[in-house]
């Protein structure tokens, strides 16, 4: 029983992560919490549901077409909102993700409307896994490969090439990143494009579990911060133990303590790890220059 | 750019809410003998505008003055409601009474969630009230026996001194606490708590110079606006007699902040600008679901990059040209 | 007549010693210049007096109180002042309202009787005002109090910053590189200024800069910081012939 519970847990978690990595990506680059980042990935999803749909593509047909959907909808954003925004204070580029956010979730309602779709799988009929004598869904399987794979190839891209040092650059020193040649604008783009494929990928990942409407993401949203906020705002590998952990954590608080306190416990480790260790499990205090 | 400062200061000298005194007066004077010449649904229009005033007003004092985003307020704003309705119906205190302790309680909790965070950057408090504002949701459907969790409250009128409360009566008290309400944001944000919230907004480092602890203004800030939210609840409660967790979201928290935005940061007017666009758009667009959010989302998306002075701060450069 | 100690401070920033040992004293109408080429840690010196960084060994006193576990908040409310290198100050409200800020600490009312804007809250507000007034005209600035700071020239933006401090009631006063970015007659007046709030006030004045003629003229003695280390600590005349000093800076231009 606890096993099934602590495999659901990490599953749920990799879907939290992978919407945390695609704002702690951001984060880290640009300084901006993208608020929007949950229904930036629901649009991309609705996107994917109507190259099945209306449009008759396959499953691995449309997802690739749709993640890449996701990411030119990161890199329009950016330029559009976002651009204009460098130079002023954090707090406008926050309240502009928060507009972006309704926006989002109104032009969905708008199109698709309030109902809910179902997303196919492949996966949704495959025999479970068997690990021992736990049955592990596929889906749970799909979800955490994703997740790590997500992870490693974005710590390997932001350490080992030169557009990810570029982009490192330009998020610890903008000046002196603009001396060397790294534009700071397409930077910018860079990481908000990535946001937005990463996001895509959590969405259509997530669709067929939860269902498909204009609320799939909001609940996901407080969580991949959650997680973000536990394992340190600041690491990729972080924002990924981190949600993992609130999945786990989640899944044995609601079955051995109560369901409502399960909901709770996201507002719960978000306000334990601010009063003990604000920087998070992995993060690190940046310091500044007065 | 200094055109905007040029504003900003006139606004300071031009009597405390940036308009002459007449204006206001007149303002006034319209918004009193209003009940005797609107319909019944007029009235409870602007009813909800004062209501909705009155939170916007508090979260000017967070956001627009000392620059930290909260994501809870609706949260704050069900806490007063529900607060205001159960002792009133259940514990039997006066009205006027409970809408007062309700606003003292949510701002006591609202000081309990905003002290962890406000040491650090002000996406942490973006973080924790998001959180806070989804538990409370959660723990007002839940606590069945308080609250009656999703079924809701179903509230008789309310009575001050014996008198009940009907339509227009809980018009003229909405427009006395706004009233109020109004006064003392003025008051607060000409005196040392509104500058202090100022410099805190523009540097931490400089406010710890002057002998101005943040952390501590920040909270102070903070539960300030959570019991003006609060009070606009109770009052919201009586004025719709039936209340439900689903009215008080996350959404709703982020509408509260575009309110505020819209109306224009920083300045009293603005806030009672952004709440009447806030009542009133909706209704114009009534019949199309998303349209409201739509217009709400992208005006504060333009008014982030063009226009951060808001409505209030384009009406008033209008003025100064006509 | 009050001391600030700085007794065997030393910072270590994650294996980088930015400042070792340093030991020395200002004491109230001196004025002391804190000199050394960039790097020596200066800037982190004045941030432990301030109350923004924590020493990691060792402690600043004020008299026989430590100041240096207490947050900048309560140092500076201690009478501790500090003027930055970049003045940070509200660039949409005018020099008077940017001054009134700093009132704070000596308007002691409460937040009900604020709301409510009691009379004595006028009173205070008056009486804040008036001093306000008085340190524009020690400021020279009493034309400019109702200019936005967006309109007001680099160098004014310098002397409001120092109004700032001096409307704190403070015994001591730490000037970062004041006299960056002004030019010859502003540096002359800031001198004079200096030289009279000694007198006037008493106040103890420690100021970081590079400018050697500028400190020679105006400190009473200099204490000079190298790679984190005190190396010299007397008269002007004194150290600038010292070996060691001259050895610091050779190759950078004083």
């Amino acid at each position: 029983m606890i096993a099934n519970l602590i495999v659901g847990g990490l599953a749920a978690g990799c879907l939290y992560a992978m919407v945390g990595i695609a704002i702690v990506i951001v984060l880290n680059i640009t300084d901006i919490a993208n608020f929007a980042q949950g229904e930036m990935a629901m649009v991309t999803t609705f996107f994917a549901y109507w190259l099945l749909d209306s449009v008759g593509l396959s499953w691995w047909q449309a997802v690739p077409i749709a993640i890449l959907f996701g990411m030119i909808q990161g890199i329009i954003i950016q330029q559009v909102i976002i651009r204009p925004l460098i130079g002023s204070p954090v707090l406008s580029a926050i309240i502009a993700t928060l507009g972006l956010n309704i926006v989002l979730n109104s032009v969905a309602g708008l199109i698709w409307g309030h109902q809910t779709y179902t997303f196919p799988s492949p996966f949704a009929f495959s025999a479970p896994f068997m690990l021992g004598d736990v049955p592990i869904p596929v889906d749970s399987v799909v979800n955490i490969a994703a997740g790590l794979a997500i992870v490693i190839a974005m710590t390997w891209f932001l350490r080992f090439t030169w557009i990810g040092l570029g982009l490192r650059a330009a998020s610890q020193n903008p000046t002196v990143a603009r001396m060397m040649g790294v534009s700071i604008s397409r930077s910018s783009a860079i990481a908000w494009g990535l946001g937005g494929l990463v996001g895509g990928i959590s969405g259509i990942l997530v669709a067929p579990s939860l269902f498909l409407d204009t609320n799939l993401m909001g609940a996901l949203l407080i969580k991949a911060f959650a997680g973000g906020v536990l394992g340190g705002l600041n690491s990729l590998i972080g924002v990924f133990l981190g949600c993992l952990a609130l999945g786990v954590a989640e899944n044995l608080v609601g079955a051995y303590v109560s369901p409502a306190f399960g909901e709770a416990i996201t507002f719960i480790i978000i306000i334990a790890v601010l009063i003990v260790r604000p920087e998070g499990v992995f993060g690190r205090v940046r310091a500044r220059k007065v | 750019m200094s055109a905007t400062a040029d504003i900003v200061r006139a606004g300071r000298n031009a009597g405390s809410f940036g308009v002459s005194r007449v204006l206001l007066g007149l303002c006034l004077a319209v918004a009193c003998v209003a009940p005797f010449v609107l319909n019944g649904y007029g009235l409870y229009i602007l009813t909800l505008t004062g209501v909705f005033a009155l939170v916007a007003l508090g979260l000017n004092l967070l956001t627009g003055y000392a620059g930290q985003i909260s994501l809870c307020h609706a949260a704050f704003f069900g806490v007063g409601a529900y607060a205001t309705a159960i002792l009133t119906q259940k514990a039997g205190f006066p009205y006027l009474l409970s809408i007062f302790v309700g606003g003292l309680l949510t701002a006591a909790v609202g000081a309990v969630v905003a002290v962890p965070a406000m040491r650090l950057k002000s996406l942490y408090l973006a973080i924790a009230t998001l959180g806070f504002g989804v538990v409370l949701q959660k723990i007002i459907f839940e606590w069945r026996s308080l609250t009656n969790g999703g079924g809701g409250l179903a509230l008789n009128p309310p009575a001050i001194a014996g008198y009940q409360l009907d339509a227009t009566g809980l018009y003229y008290l909405t427009l006395t606490l706004v009233m109020l309400g109004l006064w003392g944001a003025s008051n607060i944000s000409s005196g040392r708590t509104g500058r202090a919230l100022m410099i805190i907004k523009e540097s931490e480092i400089a406010a710890g110079a002057l002998g101005i602890p943040a952390a501590r203004y920040k909270v102070i800030a903070f539960a300030l606006s959570a019991f003006y939210a609060a009070v606009a609840g109770g009052l919201f409660a009586y004025l719709v007699r039936y209340i439900h967790p689903e009215n008080f979201s996350v959404g709703l928290s982020i509408a509260f902040l575009s309110m505020v935005v819209i109306g224009g940061l920083g300045t009293i007017g603005g806030s009672i600008v952004g709440a009447a666009f806030y009542v009133i758009v909706p209704e114009l667009l009534r019949g199309i679901k998303d349209a409201p959010g739509l217009v709400f989302g992208l005006l504060l998306v333009i008014v982030m990059v063009l226009m951060p002075q808001g409505l209030w701060g384009l009406a008033r450069r209008l003025g100064r040209r006509a | 007549m009050a001391r600030l100690s700085i007794e065997d401070v030393s910072v270590d920033f994650g294996g980088i010693h930015a400042l070792r040992d340093v030991s020395f004293a200002l004491e109230s109408s001196a004025i002391v210049g804190l000199i050394g080429p960039n790097g020596a840690g200066k800037s982190t010196l004045l941030n432990c007096i301030s109350g923004i960084t924590r020493p990691t060994k060792g402690r600043v006193r004020l008299d026989d109180a430590v100041l240096s576990t207490l947050p900048p908040a309560t140092v500076a409310s201690r009478g501790v002042g500090r003027v930055f290198q970049h003045p940070e100050l509200v660039v949409d409200l005018s020099v008077r309202e940017n001054l009134q800020i700093a009132c704070h600490r000596s308007l002691r009312y409460g937040l009900a009787s604020e709301f409510l804007k009691l009379p004595h809250v006028r009173a205070a507000e008056r009486a804040a005002g008036r001093r306000v007034d008085e340190v524009l005209d020690r400021l020279g600035l009493l034309d400019s109090g109702e200019v936005a700071i967006r309109n007001l020239p680099y160098g004014h933006r310098k002397l409001v910053d120092l109004g700032r401090a001096l409307l704190m009631d403070i015994s001591f006063l730490l000037l970062d590189e004041p006299i960056a970015g002004l030019n010859d007659a502003e540096v002359a007046r800031l001198r004079d200024l200096l030289l009279r709030l000694r007198e006037d006030l008493g106040l103890g004045i420690l100021v970081v800069e590079h400018n050697m003629p500028f400190v020679s003229r105006l400190c009473d003695h200099l204490v000079v910081l190298d790679l984190g280390q005190l190396i010299a600590n007397g008269a002007p005349a004194d150290v600038l012939r010292d070996p060691r000093v001259m050895a610091s800076y050779l190759g950078e231009d004083a």
